[in-house]
């Protein structure tokens, strides 16, 4: 257990003296510095930024990063007339192995092969994770006494080994035996890719389904296809219909709010049909909108079609006709109902809401086009045309720019940026 | 109901009062009162109401020779010249076969003799279906005809509509249909959409309408139709209410689909019929107007005792069926007859044909003995009980035969496909179930209320009894309802059964009350638990036929009566046991029940609408 903490203590004494080398000293102090360091004791020099590799920071104003060549860069350029697969990709990594045979700079070139697995397409690929782990030189990072196992042994390479399977994590990828098996060639059994083997293990399984409504992977590019999954996404009663109220025009996959007739997608359920049809038309529906709904990196933005909640007097008691079922009594004709004591449900305090009657996804959220939604559910709603629809949409304020599309491409491009300037870092600590 | 259980008593009066000696013949008259409440609803109470089912009902010799004379003709009729094959292979009866059985005189068993029909009491009619039993189509186009049919007519028709329809009927010249379902209407009355409206000149009704899966409905001339009017209130309001009218065919407006393509009952025609804008005179309303619904109870309730005999017959035949073939066929030198894995069949198929039997024509003879309440929860007992038994047994039949039995060379897979409409018509068994529960529990429910109700008003009387009641069931005595002992009316050798149902019907009445306390009116909802008691009752109403019945045996010197004691003491033992889980499982918080579970799993999957569970080959990533 003491020995436990120990190594916990030195981990994070380790860490905090890191960080601030990173965050206040210049790279070339750094170089001056680890030498020094006993050979047993590597320290890393970006020991939080690995962890964040993948998250998106925001640019530091006002600071012009040095254009320097990253070293194997060569390797991943695209060969003339040849396509970005798992095969290309694999055919990288095997020629980063033939070219330096004593692995020189294995721990630039994963983290620079990390980084380019989603342009590949394999970084949803156990195998291409697989293939770079195995870059890692067998046997020479275990520790070999108890001190190198109490403090970080080769923390560098440690960390680089974590950002790998941060990396399938993020993605949802389970690591398998073979990943197993060469961390531990690698690694050791106590190192922290190993730990973090260990509990991907535990917590994947137990984290990977756990949304109940999940999402494709792979959402759909048409605007009508996207709104469909949207509404099936929001409507719980499975036999709700989806009706296209209106294609879009020109149909060719653009952006919706450019083309000249938006999109108009619904839908309703029996239930829902119904329960319009008893509705008073002395109170009117109201259009709401737009809401956002979130698809993994996409967004729709939806109206509902609803009613305010009836007030109390207005309520009718659903009463049990007399002459109903023609096989047994519907109702005992006893004085007294189920006795308090024996209900053991929680006291929940349910606040009831206004039934809502439709929902639309569609391409514009202006009155115009939304009119045609009303008008294209009253052909299945008769009793819709007597009720009148008070429209209440808010500014598309909270709407995200139309744009984000390029706005995505030009973040990425920041992030490279940023990730080439750590690098150099990095690389300027370690030389 | 119990007035229309009165017309139906009427007309079988003449022959039920010279028939039935059980009344009389009660030989312990324990209960004064006039009324009994029926046998089912007293079980509730914790109480064996012995009037009107012990001794077991009898018949006199007249009757019973008049009943075999009638019998044999339609035996052999059946046995020599029914082609149930061919009937199923076709799906049609053939028209010989069908005037065969007018002239005998099938198709007017229930009518009564003034109006040229057989006159049948509820005893008699059961033993005459046992014989028609032996083809499934026949039984049903026949129920169909007269068990639903023309029964409106014989309950609540006038005069004149008996003397213009009935005779006919009787004869088989016409055909009767019963139209109540609809498309959207199973047993929710409220949703029939048919509808008449009286014509300007008020001599008319005009019918409009769809009724479907409607037996004979091809054949019939003469339907029995259900259809919403418009029925002014005493108090002024106009309502819709449900109206029966007979209608002919010749009405006109009258089309049919084609005859369904069933599972089983190949034979019976079944389709859908259409009424459009069918004139009937007024003069054509069944009962009164707006009695539709009481009136359609009442055909369904009384029509269903007669399942136990008929399945009892079909069961007994399926027996000697396969009786030959276990005693011939050998495996590794032995008799299929001599492993016991077969033998436990045969001892089953025994065991239900005996108690349906039992419960049958006790039924059958309470509803023929004058003055008794109506029998509807004791007939949908009986259905309930034989429907499913049927099942059972054929099923085991076939296990008995192996592959022999899967074949269509042979008539059981036939027996399989007919038997399975059994649990389905004529209501539900769940529904029938509910209907039992809630009948018995209502009845309950008036007098615990009373009694509570008594108690909170601090009447002495019943305070004392109540302290005294719980102080004798805590001292743990002997529970005696006066069925054994030396005045028992249980034989001897059937003692411990009778003790057993004794103690099954105490601790039965003491979990209604407990039931009822706990759940009050909100019981209606509790559809699981109204199960398990509905299955209780049946048990133990099973348990009263055999052990009355077997009493009678003994006593007048049956042959065999030894082997109805066996059986009778077989079926106590398992009823017992199976109550004995029951009533813990309506223990509150019983570790046997699992309602909560199977309820929440059930809810899961009907949200997804598909099985939720990974394939077990399935994996992570």
């Amino acid at each position: 257990m003491s020995c436990v903490r120990a190594r916990l203590l030195a981990r994070g004494l380790l860490k905090g003296w890191a960080g601030l080398c990173s965050a206040d000293l210049p790279g070339a102090l750094l170089s001056q510095v680890s030498p020094r360091l006993p050979r047993a004791f590597h320290c890393s020099t970006t020991p939080l930024a690995s962890m964040k590799s993948l998250v998106p920071r925001p640019r530091e104003p006002g600071k012009k990063p040095g254009k320097v060549p990253v070293p194997h860069e060569e390797l991943f350029q695209p060969t003339p007339g040849g396509t970005r697969d798992k095969a290309s990709f694999a055919l990288a990594v095997q020629s980063f192995a033939q070219h330096s045979v004593r692995k020189r700079g294995h721990v630039d070139f994963i983290y620079l092969a990390l980084r380019k697995m989603p342009a590949y397409g394999v970084e949803r690929d156990l195998a291409s994770y697989n293939l770079l782990l195995d870059i890692f030189p067998k046997e020479v990072f275990r520790p070999r006494n108890i001190f190198q196992r109490i403090f970080i042994h080769y923390p560098r390479q440690q960390e680089c080994g974590v950002a790998v399977l941060e990396q399938m994590e993020n993605h949802g990828v389970m690591p398998n035996k073979e990943t197993e098996f060469l961390l531990l060639q690698i690694f050791g059994r106590g190192s922290h890719p190993m730990l973090k083997y260990v509990r991907m293990r535990l917590w994947l399984t137990r984290f990977q389904n756990i949304n109940p409504f999940p999402v494709p992977r792979e959402l759909p590019q048409d605007a009508v296809e996207l709104a469909t999954l949207g509404l099936r996404h929001m409507e719980p009663d499975l036999s709700a219909r989806v009706t296209v109220y209106q294609k879009p025009l020109p149909d060719d996959g653009t952006d919706p709010v450019d083309s000249v007739q938006p999109h108009i997608v619904g839908i309703q359920s029996p239930d829902q049909q119904d329960a319009l049809a008893c509705h008073n038309p002395a109170r009117p529906l109201f259009v709401e909108g737009p809401f956002s709904l979130w698809l993994r990196n996409k967004c729709v933005y939806y109206h509902i079609l609803r009613a305010d909640l009836l007030p109390p007097e207005e309520k009718k008691e659903q009463e049990i006709p007399e002459e109903w079922n023609l096989y047994h009594p519907m109702k005992l004709d006893l004085d007294y109902a189920r006795s308090g004591w024996d209900d053991y449900e929680f006291d929940i305090d349910e606040v009831e809401e206004g039934p809502v009657f439709a929902i639309c996804v569609a391409g514009a959220h202006d009155q115009e086009t939304l009119a045609k939604w009303i008008q294209g559910l009253q052909e299945t709603n008769p009793a819709l045309a007597r009720i009148p629809v008070v429209f209440r949409l808010a500014g598309s304020t909270g709407e995200l720019l139309a744009a984000s599309g390029l706005e995505d491409s030009h973040q990425s491009q920041h992030e490279g940026q940023e990730e080439d300037e750590r690098l150099q870092r990095q690389q300027h600590g370690q030389s | 109901m119990s007035g229309c259980g009165f017309f139906l008593r009427r007309a079988a009066a003449a022959r039920a009062c010279r028939a039935l000696v059980a009344l009389t013949a009660s030989r312990r008259p324990l209960r004064t009162s006039p009324h009994s409440r029926g046998f089912a609803k007293e079980l509730c109470l914790g109480k064996i109401e012995k009037n009107g089912v012990f001794p077991f009902p009898e018949v006199s010799q007249d009757e019973l020779n008049e009943i075999n004379q009638l019998v044999k003709p339609v035996e052999k009729f059946f046995m020599e010249e029914v082609d149930s094959g061919r009937i199923d292979r076709e799906g049609k009866i053939p028209d010989d076969t069908l005037e065969k059985l007018k002239s005998l005189g099938l198709f007017g068993m229930q009518v009564p003799e003034e109006y040229g029909g057989l006159g049948l009491s509820h005893t008699m009619y059961a033993r005459l279906g046992e014989a028609i039993s032996l083809d499934a189509s026949i039984t049903v186009t026949l129920a169909a005809h007269q068990a639903i049919g023309l029964k409106g007519i014989i309950l609540v028709g006038t005069e004149e509509q008996k003397a213009k329809y009935l005779p006919k009927l009787a004869s088989g010249e016409h055909i009767a249909a019963f139209c109540l379902t609809e498309p959207g209407s199973g047993s929710d009355a409220a949703s029939i959409q048919s509808r008449a409206t009286l014509s300007e000149d008020k001599k008319h009704y005009i019918l409009n309408g769809s009724k479907v899966w409607i037996s004979n409905g091809g054949l019939a001339s003469v339907f029995t139709v259900f259809a919403r009017t418009e029925v002014a209130d005493s108090d002024g309001s106009v309502k819709d209410k449900i109206t029966a009218f007979i209608v002919e065919r010749d009405f006109g407006g009258i089309t049919n689909g084609k005859p369904e393509d069933k599972l089983g009952i190949r034979g019976s025609n079944t389709c859908e019929v259409h009424f459009e804008n069918t004139k009937v005179p007024v003069e054509n309303v069944l009962g009164e107007v707006g009695g539709g619904f009481k009136l359609a109870m009442n055909i369904l309730n009384s029509g269903r005792f007669s399942m136990g005999t008929l399945v009892a017959s079909m069961i007994k035949k399926l027996i000697e069926m396969t009786a030959e073939y276990a005693c011939t066929r050998k495996q590794f030198n032995r008799k299929l007859s001599e492993f016991g894995l077969i033998q436990e069949k045969f001892a089953l198929m025994a065991q239900k044909a005996y108690v349906m039997e039992s419960m049958a024509y006790l039924t059958a003879g309470m509803l023929d003995q004058p003055g008794l309440p109506d029998c509807s929860v004791e007939a949908a007992m009986v259905k309930v009980f034989s429907s499913e038994a049927a099942w059972q047994c054929v099923s085991e039949a076939l296990q008995i035969l192996g592959g022999s039995g899967y074949m269509k060379d042979y008539p059981y897979e036939r027996m399989l496909r007919d038997a399975r409409i059994l649990p389905i018509f004529e209501g539900t068994n769940e529904i029938l179930r509910l209907f039992i529960a809630l009948t018995c529990l209502q009845h309950a429910g008036r007098i615990l209320t009373t009694k509570m109700n008594e108690l909170k008003r601090g009447n002495m009387g019943v305070v004392m009894e109540t302290i005294g009641r719980r102080l004798r069931d805590s001292l743990g005595q002997a529970v005696d309802m006066g069925l054994t002992g030396d005045l028992g009316l249980v034989h001897p050798s059937l003692g411990d059964s009778a003790t057993k149902l004794e103690q099954n019907v105490f601790f039965f009445g003491r979990t209604v009350e407990a039931l009822l306390r706990r759940f009050g009116k909100s019981i209606v909802d509790e559809q699981l638990v109204l199960k398990r008691v509905a299955n209780i009752l049946i048990n133990m109403y099973g348990m009263v036929a055999v052990l009355s019945r077997a009493s009678r045996s003994i006593r007048i010197g049956l042959r065999d009566h030894d082997h109805e004691v066996l059986l009778a003491n077989m079926f106590c033992v398992e009823a017992y046991f199976q109550n004995l889980f029951s009533l813990s499982q309506l223990d509150k918080d019983a570790p046997e029940n699992l309602d909560k579970q199977t309820k929440e799993i059930a809810q899961l999957i009907l949200e997804k609408r598909a099985y939720i569970c990974s394939h077990p080959l399935d994996k992570l990533s």
